[in-house]
C-alpha cells in the first residue's frame, strides 16, 4: 500500500517523461542482478566506481546481455576501498561520468525487479544520483538474496542461533562456484546464481540445513 | 580472473584467445533443479551445454546412458546434426554454461582442431559399433600366437628309412610331412616329395628318404604371432613351417590350419576329430572348437547356427572319445548321452561335463569302473572341466542300466523335491552322442509316460520359472544390479525362464525334441502356443543368446552379464522386447499350470 503510493508519487515527481518506462509492468519472469563497487562504505561521502547488472530470465542468467561500466568518481578513492575492489585512480580515470552510466543502466534494468546482496546499499548509492537527475528514487521491486537465505536457513531457528550472512558463506553453503569477488560483474553473477538456487529451494520448500550448535558440556 | 567458464577444459583449450573471448561474450548460465529435464528426447537443443556445477544424466528412454559432470559438454551430436538426441536430465542442482548453437557452429567451421573434437565425439557414438566390430573381427586373430593354432605333431624318421616306411608312417600319424634326421641335421619330407620321387622320378619305394629331405627348415616359435607365421609362409612360399622351441621341434603348422583359423572352417575340425587316433590328438582338435565359435560369430553367423555347428562338433568329439575309451562290452551295449545345454544343442563355449551312460544290460563291473574314470579323464583333457553337480559318467548315478534309470525316474517323481525336479530337467534334455540311441529314446518315453497326467508335479516343476525376476521395471526400464556393476543377467532374467518354461510344456506334451527352438516349434504345431507367440519366443531366445555369446567373446569368459549402458539404442530396445516376451511366457505358464495356488 505504502509502496504503491510511493510509486505513484515518484511517477508524479519524475522530471523526464522519457523514463516513464521505469513504472511500466516488468516483463514476466525477469529480474536484474545489480552490484556496485564504491570508493567506500559511506553512502553520503563515497561514490560509485563500477556498476554491473545481469538480466535473469526464467532459470537463465543472461550473461551474454550484461551491463558493465566503470565510473569516474567524484569522491576521492579511499585506500581501504582500493584494496577491496582493486580499482585504482588510474583505472577509474578512464571511466565515464556517473550521469551517463546511470541513465544507461536505467534503460538496461527497466522496470524489472532488482536482485542483490545487501542491495539496500547499492540502491542508496544509485538513488543519490537518481534524485539529482530525475527527481525520483529507483521504483523497482527489490529482492534481497541474503533475506531469502535467512528465511530458508534461520527462519525457524531458536533464539541465540549464530547467524552468518556473509557473501562467501552463503555461496559456499549453497555449493555455488566461487568467482573472483569484488569485481562488480562477478559479484552480480554470483548474486544471480544465489537468487536462482534460493528461489528454487523456496519453490520446493526445501530448508537449508543448519550446523547443529555445539552441545553444552 | 576466475570466470564461470573455464577455457582450460577440452575442447575449449583448442581455441585461440580471441575465440575464447567470443565464447565468453556469448555464454549464458542456466540453473536446473534436481530431476528437471534440460531437454527431452528427440528435441533439438539451441545451445551447447557445459556443466559448471552439478550432475546431468543422459537418458535413452528410461535407461541411463552417461553422466555429465563439471567441464563436460553436451550434446554435440544433436547440435551439429540438428537432429534429435537422448534426453538430458539434471540429477542434482545443476548450473550450466550455454553456448548458442550458431556460435558453436561458427567455431567448428573456423577452428579445425576444435571441430575434430566434436566430430570425433559424434563419429565415436555413431560408428563405434561398426568400427569396433571390424577391428574385433581381425585384430585378435592376427594377434593370436602360434601356440593357439592347431599343430600337427612333429614326427621324426631317419634318413636311412625308405619311402615306403615314410608313406606308412604319414598315414598312421595322419600328417602331411615328416622330419628327417641325418646326423646333426634335420630336413623335411612332404607327401608330395614322396609322390614325386616314386611316380615322376620312378625311384624304388625301398630307396632311403635322406636324399629327398629339404633343408633348411623354415620355423617359427610357439610365442610368435600368427601374422608372423603367415608372413614367413608367404615369403618362403611354403605350405608348412616347423614350430620350434629352444631348438626342439614341437610341431608342424600347415597353411590350411592357419587359414582355417583365420577364416573359420568347422568342416576341417570335424574331419580332424574323426581322423584322430588318440585322446591327445582329439584334445588338440577340441581346443580349436572355441576358436571356431569366435570366428563364426565374427563372420556374422546367427547364434542358432553357431550353436548347431558347435553341438555337432562336440558330439563328434564325444563319439570319437567313446570309441577310443570305452571297452568293447560298453561300446556294444551302452549309449553315451550329453545333457543340459549340451543336450539341447544350445551350448557355445564349453562349460562343464554334463554326460551319462545308459546300459542295455549289466556289464563286467571292472569294465564300467575303467570306463567311468577314463571317459572323465579324456573329457577333462579335451577341455571339459568337471561338473560341480557331478552330472557325469564318473558318478554311478549317471552311468547305469536302463532298468536302474527307470527306477530313478519313479523315485524322483515320488520324492517331489528340488533335486528330483532338477534331475528330471537334466535328463529330459539328454541327447545320444554315441552307441545305441534307442536306449535313450526308451528311457525318455518311460519318463514321459510317468509324467503323463501328473498336473501337480508338472506345476511344481514349472514353478522354477519364477526363481528370478524379469529385469524389466515398472516404467519399462531395464533393471540392472548395482552389485554386478550396473549389469543384468541374461541367463537368470531371460534364457533360463524360456528354456525351463518350454521344457515344462514339452514334458507335459510328451515331446522328444531336445532343442528349445525345436520344442517351441512343435508346441506351436500342437496349438500350445499361438504361431505368432512361438515365433516371438524363438526370436527372443536367440537374441538373448546372441547378446550372451557376444559378451562372452568380448570378455573372453563364460559370463551372462550385459551392461545395458554399453549397448546401442537398438540393442536396448530389442533387449526390452525380448524381456517382454519372457514376461508374457511367464504369465501364460502361471495361468496354464495354475501356479497361483502355490
Amino acid at each position: 500500500m505504502l509502496l504503491a503510493l510511493k510509486r505513484r508519487l515518484h511517477r508524479h515527481l519524475l522530471r523526464d517523461p522519457l523514463y516513464a518506462f521505469l513504472f511500466e509492468p516488468p516483463p514476466p519472469g525477469e529480474a536484474v542482478s545489480v552490484d556496485c563497487e564504491t570508493t567506500g562504505l559511506s553512502t553520503r561521502k563515497d561514490d560509485i566506481v563500477a556498476v554491473a547488472a545481469i538480466r535473469i530470465r526464467g532459470n537463465r542468467i543472461l550473461t551474454s546481455e550484461r551491463f558493465e561500466a566503470t565510473v569516474k568518481p567524484r569522491a576521492k578513492l579511499n585506500a581501504e576501498a582500493i584494496k577491496v575492489h582493486r580499482l585504482r585512480e588510474q583505472d577509474v580515470a578512464s571511466g565515464r561520468s556517473i550521469d551517463e552510466v546511470l541513465l544507461e543502466l536505467l534503460r538496461f534494468i527497466g522496470s524489472r525487479p532488482l536482485v542483490g546482496f545487501y542491495l539496500e546499499f547499492d540502491v542508496a548509492m544509485l538513488n543519490k544520483h537518481m534524485r539529482r537527475l530525475l527527481g525520483i528514487e529507483l521504483p523497482n521491486q527489490q529482492i534481497e538474496v541474503s533475506g531469502i537465505y535467512y528465511r530458508r536457513k534461520y527462519g525457524d531457528a531458536p533464539p541465540g542461533t549464530q547467524v552468518d550472512l556473509r557473501f562467501i558463506s552463503i555461496m559456499t553453503d549453497l555449493g555455488l562456484p566461487l568467482l573472483d569477488q569484488h569485481d562488480a560483474y562477478s559479484d552480480a553473477l554470483m548474486t544471480a546464481m544465489m537468487y536462482l538456487k534460493l528461489r528454487d529451494l523456496e519453490a520446493r520448500d526445501i530448508r537449508i540445513a543448519r550446523q547443529r550448535a555445539k552441545p553444552v558440556s | 580472473m576466475a570466470h564461470h567458464f573455464d577455457a582450460k577444459n577440452a575442447p575449449f583449450d583448442r581455441l585461440t584467445a580471441e575465440e575464447v573471448d567470443a565464447v565468453r561474450e556469448a555464454l549464458d548460465i542456466v540453473y536446473f533443479r534436481p530431476n528437471e529435464t534440460i531437454f527431452g528426447r528427440g528435441k533439438a537443443p539451441d545451445s551447447l551445454f557445459i556443466v559448471i556445477k552439478g550432475l546431468v544424466e543422459e537418458r535413452d528412454g528410461d535407461d541411463l546412458v552417461a553422466l555429465r559432470g563439471p567441464g563436460d559438454a553436451f550434446d554435440s551430436r544433436a547440435l551439429v546434426q540438428g537432429g534429435g538426441s537422448n534426453a538430458f536430465i539434471a540429477r542434482e542442482e545443476t548450473l550450466c554454461n550455454l553456448l548458442p548453437r550458431d556460435v558453436t557452429l561458427k567455431l567448428i567451421n573456423q577452428n579445425p582442431r576444435f571441430a575434430s573434437f566434436f566430430y570425433l565425439d559424434i563419429a565415436r557414438k555413431l560408428g563405434a559399433a561398426t568400427r569396433e566390430e571390424e577391428a574385433a573381427r581381425f585384430a585378435p586373430l592376427l594377434a593370436a600366437r602360434v601356440r593357439d593354432l592347431f599343430l600337427h605333431p612333429a614326427v621324426f624318421m631317419d634318413a636311412k628309412d625308405t619311402i615306403a616306411d615314410a608313406g606308412a608312417r604319414m598315414k598312421a600319424a595322419n600328417c602331411h610331412a615328416l622330419l628327417v634326421r641325418e646326423g646333426a641335421e634335420t630336413g623335411i619330407v612332404t607327401r608330395t616329395d614322396l609322390l614325386n620321387a616314386a611316380v615322376l622320378d620312378r625311384r624304388s619305394i625301398e630307396s632311403p628318404i635322406g636324399s629327398l629331405a629339404r633343408r633348411p627348415i623354415i620355423s617359427v616359435a610357439p610365442d610368435d604371432l600368427v601374422s608372423t607365421a603367415l608372413l614367413r609362409m608367404t615369403k618362403h612360399n611354403k605350405q608348412r613351417v616347423a614350430v620350434t622351441e629352444n631348438s626342439e621341434f614341437v610341431g608342424l603348422l600347415e597353411d590350411i590350419d592357419l587359414l582355417s583359423f583365420l577364416a573359420g572352417n568347422s568342416q576341417l575340425v570335424a574331419g580332424r576329430i574323426d581322423r584322430s587316433s588318440s585322446v591327445a590328438e582329439l584334445a588338440r582338435a577340441a581346443r580349436t572348437i572355441d576358436t571356431q565359435i569366435r570366428t563364426l560369430r565374427r563372420q556374422g553367423v546367427r547364434v542358432d547356427i553357431v550353436c548347431e555347428i558347435v553341438s555337432d562338433l562336440n558330439r563328434h568329439l564325444h563319439a570319437k572319445l567313446f570309441s577310443l575309451v570305452a571297452p568293447k562290452s560298453i561300446r556294444e551295449s551302452g549309449c553315451l548321452i550329453v545333457m543340459g545345454s549340451e543336450g539341447r544343442g544350445e551350448q557355445t563355449f564349453r562349460t562343464d561335463q554334463d554326460n551319462g551312460l545308459i546300459l542295455a544290460a549289466s556289464v563286467p563291473p571292472a569294465d564300467l569302473e575303467t570306463f567311468r574314470t577314463d571317459m572323465f579323464d579324456a573329457l577333462e583333457q579335451c577341455g571339459f572341466p568337471p561338473c560341480p553337480g557331478e552330472v557325469m559318467v564318473r558318478n554311478p548315478v549317471w552311468s547305469k542300466t536302463l532298468a536302474d534309470f527307470r527306477d530313478d525316474f519313479s523315485r524322483w517323481l515320488a520324492l517331489s523335491n528340488e533335486t528330483g525336479a532338477m534331475n528330471i530337467a537334466i535328463f529330459y534334455d539328454a541327447m545320444a552322442t554315441a552307441g545305441e540311441a534307442d536306449l535313450l529314446r526308451t528311457a525318455k518315453q518311460t519318463l514321459i509316460d510317468l509324467m503323463h497326467g501328473e498336473r501337480v508335479y508338472l506345476a511344481r516343476f514349472a514353478r522354477a520359472i519364477d526363481a528370478f525376476p524379469t529385469p524389466i521395471g515398472f516404467f519399462n526400464n531395464l533393471v540392472t544390479s548395482k552389485a554386478e556393476g550396473d549389469a543384468l543377467d541374461l541367463k537368470k532374467g531371460g534364457i533360463f525362464p524360456i528354456v525351463h518354461g518350454v521344457r515344462a510344456l514339452a514334458l507335459e506334451n510328451g515331446l522328444h525334441e531336445t532343442g528349445t527352438a525345436a520344442r517351441i516349434a512343435r508346441l506351436g504345431e500342437l496349438g500350445a502356443f499361438e504361431h505368432q507367440f512361438a515365433r516371438e519366443l524363438t526370436e527372443a531366445l536367440h537374441y538373448l543368446m546372441t547378446l550372451r555369446l557376444d559378451a562372452q567373446i568380448a570378455e573372453a569368459a563364460p559370463t551372462s552379464l550385459v551392461k545395458p549402458g554399453e549397448l546401442s539404442t537398438m540393442e536396448r530396445d530389442l533387449l526390452r522386447d525380448a524381456f517382454h516376451v519372457v514376461k508374457r511366457l511367464r504369465e501364460m505358464l502361471r495361468r496354464h499350470f495354475n501356479l497361483a495356488m502355490f
